[in-house]
């Protein structure tokens, strides 16, 4: 938080203490932030889906973690360790600030979306423990959908510190520990003399070449990285972030890789790709792993763990794209001064809360309108086009900083930038374009039709919302100083 | 994770966080029903076993099918295609994804045929309404048997 200045119409004792904690960002150590980073991208949630796919599950993560997972990584470290404040800044310094603004917004729309349908799978997997009966009941769904997410938001408005601390906590009781649980049993399977069930040959390697459907798996797992650059808006948080931005960065995209494709391989050796297809949900594959080894009582314990990772997911996305949000729109007046306002943790409380209020009408929908909740999957495709846009404006970005302010200093250069930003930015590119196929979801209807939806939900939400924002803003709403864009 | 440590200004959220995970931790293992190894089940677990290999999969352990499905399909025959479990079938139908990223693809037809066993054999009245599901899906073959 670079400035002091409130909103007027705040009262002025508020306004110093708010203005005095938001000078003093609360201090994160770097391990905490790669463990924020790690929650808001990895779980245990893919690993039943991946595991199908036996050994090609190694090249299915590896490849995209080359022309994505690596450039985002990397170029995000070069750019934190010189910018503070995440993608809005060094978009807006990159290229122009109605641009930043458009990346952050980005980054900040498409989490409406994803709460939903995370919190139902959440709420799923309480049914599970529960009563799993529940898990059809649309009014068991809005409730905890809608306590989940408040809580969330309540959490959140507490301070960085309060988020980091049960996020980083989260990923370490609902993925680290059950995930390694999930590999070490998978070897004790295989050390037992026991074949795998998925084949593990050099034949395995590569998943089946059909053309387009193919293409469409190997491309769109790009996306299963997006994410990693979203923390960045903590980086002031850091004692030193110039040298401890990219050790986090590292650190985060070693863990990133071992929990998606470590724990996937476990249970491909232990459950049958057959077997694993007929478990329609998540926790019946870690039933049918678990019950393997006669501890099937591990399984509601697991799903208490998946609950906490998610929930620790949920945190580090309340918290990351609304600070952004905030911080450029302060600078340039593009929100109104009453989504602006800190509370007194220095917290963008009412940006959360609107959030909140949209979040809640979607939630409510998903839980009772079954037309909402059948076709809920094509908004997850909107919302990821729309999110790469952040990335084809961030790498962009880049070379133009390492071009036009090649003396700024920076913690940590990427080697051949260029080269690995256009790398990055390609697959971006390609994961757009590929987002216009129609899916399985999706059936034989028209592709006209599916492109039409999707480029409709792209254009609104990625587009014209925030070109409204741009178009409607006063400069009476800038809170801090800044140059007009 | 100095910053996380339990002795912190934020410490009864931790303790509510805790006691909350712990709770559902005791009421899930409460309730835990260990599945009946009934010959019932094994009949059911060879069954399925059967289609599996007819269908072109690997056989399977058949005990681990007992202890996983029991003599009822257990949570596979439990309302699958009411609304929102069909919702989180189809959000689950996606690439490899755990957080925002995750997105729909073009699923395997076999994998997603092979949903369909275990109602065929444990619960043949609920089998009906699934099946249209899954052929209004659009698939291909992504997965290398």
């Amino acid at each position: 938080m670079a400035s002091m200045d409130v909103p007027a119409d705040m009262p002025k004792k508020q306004a110093a203490e708010t203005a005095a904690r938001a000078a003093a960002p609360p201090r994160l150590t770097w391990m905490t932030l790669a463990l924020m980073t790690t929650a808001s991208v990895a779980s245990l949630r893919a690993a039943p889906t991946m595991a199908v796919y036996g050994l090609a599950c190694v090249f299915l993560y590896l490849v995209p973690a080359i022309v994505f997972l690596l450039p985002t990584a990397l170029v995000s470290a070069e750019l934190a360790s010189g910018w503070s404040g995440g993608v809005y800044k060094w978009v807006s310094e990159g290229l122009s600030k109605p641009l930043g603004f458009l990346a952050v917004w980005c980054q900040f729309a498409m989490t409406i979306f994803y709460y939903p349908s995370l919190l139902a799978f959440v709420a799923s997997t309480i049914s599970y423990i529960i009563n799993p009966a529940l898990a059809s009941n649309g009014l068991y769904t809005a409730i905890v959908i809608m306590v989940l997410y408040w809580t969330g938001v309540w959490v959140s408005s507490q301070g960085t510190k309060a988020l980091a601390g049960l996020s980083s906590w989260g990923l370490v009781i609902g993925t680290l520990v059950p995930g390694t649980l999930l590999v070490v049993l998978g070897m004790i399977f295989l050390a037992q003399g026991n074949p795998s069930a998925a084949p593990m040959t050099a034949s395995h390697l590569l998943p089946e070449w059909t053309g387009l459907a193919s293409l469409v798996l190997i491309v769109n797992n790009f996306l299963s990285y997006s994410g990693m650059e979203m923390n960045a808006v903590h980086v002031s948080s850091l004692k030193n972030p110039a040298k401890e931005y990219p050790k986090s960065m590292f650190l985060a995209m070693g863990l990133v890789l071992l929990i998606f494709i470590l724990p996937a391989l476990a249970i491909s050796w232990v459950v049958p790709s057959g077997q694993l297809s007929l478990t329609a949900g998540v926790m019946q594959a870690f039933d049918a792993f678990f019950a393997y080894f006669h501890i099937g009582w591990m399984t509601p314990i697991a799903a208490v763990m998946l609950i906490s990772a998610s929930l620790a997911g949920m945190l580090t996305w309340l918290a990351g794209p609304s600070k952004g949000l905030l911080e450029i729109s302060r600078q340039e007046g593009y929100l109104p001064p009453y989504l602006q306002q800190l509370n007194k943790h220095g917290i963008q409380q009412n940006i959360l809360v609107t959030q909140g209020i949209v979040t809640t009408l979607i939630a409510l929908m998903y839980a009772f309108i079954p037309g909402v909740s059948s076709v809920y999957w094509i908004f997850s495709t909107i919302t990821t086009q729309v999110y790469l846009i952040v990335y084809l404006l961030m790498f962009v970005a880049a070379i133009r900083l390492r071009k036009n302010q090649p003396d700024h200093p920076r913690g940590y250069r990427v080697p051949a930038l260029t080269l690995v930003c256009v790398v990055g930015w390609l697959a971006s590119a390609a994961a757009l374009v590929i987002g216009f196929v129609p899916p399985s979801q999706f059936g034989s209807s028209s592709t006209g039709a599916y492109i039409a939806i999707v480029g409709g939900g792209l254009l609104l939400l990625g587009f014209l919302i925030p070109w409204l924002f741009l178009k409607l803003r006063k400069p009476s709403w800038r809170t801090t100083g800044g140059e007009s864009g | 994770m100095s910053p996380t440590r339990f002795a912190s200004e934020h410490r009864w959220l931790y303790i509510g966080a805790i006691v909350l995970l712990v709770a559902l931790a005791v009421i899930g293992l409460i309730r835990y029903e260990r599945v009946r190894t009934t010959n019932e089940a094994h009949n059911k677990a060879n069954e399925l076993s059967g289609e599996l290999i007819a269908a072109g999969f690997p056989a399977p352990n058949t005990d681990n099918l007992v202890r996983a499905l029991g003599d009822d399909g257990g949570l596979a025959c439990s309302d699958p295609t009411s609304a929102l479990r069909s919702a989180l079938w189809k959000i689950n139908m996606s690439n490899g994804a755990a957080g925002p990223g995750i997105r729909p693809v073009i699923a395997d037809k076999r994998v997603v045929e092979a949903g369909a066993l275990v109602l065929k054999v444990y619960c043949p009245d609920k089998l009906h309404d699934l099946q249209d599901k899954i052929d209004d899906l659009k698939t291909d073959t992504t997965v290398r048997q």
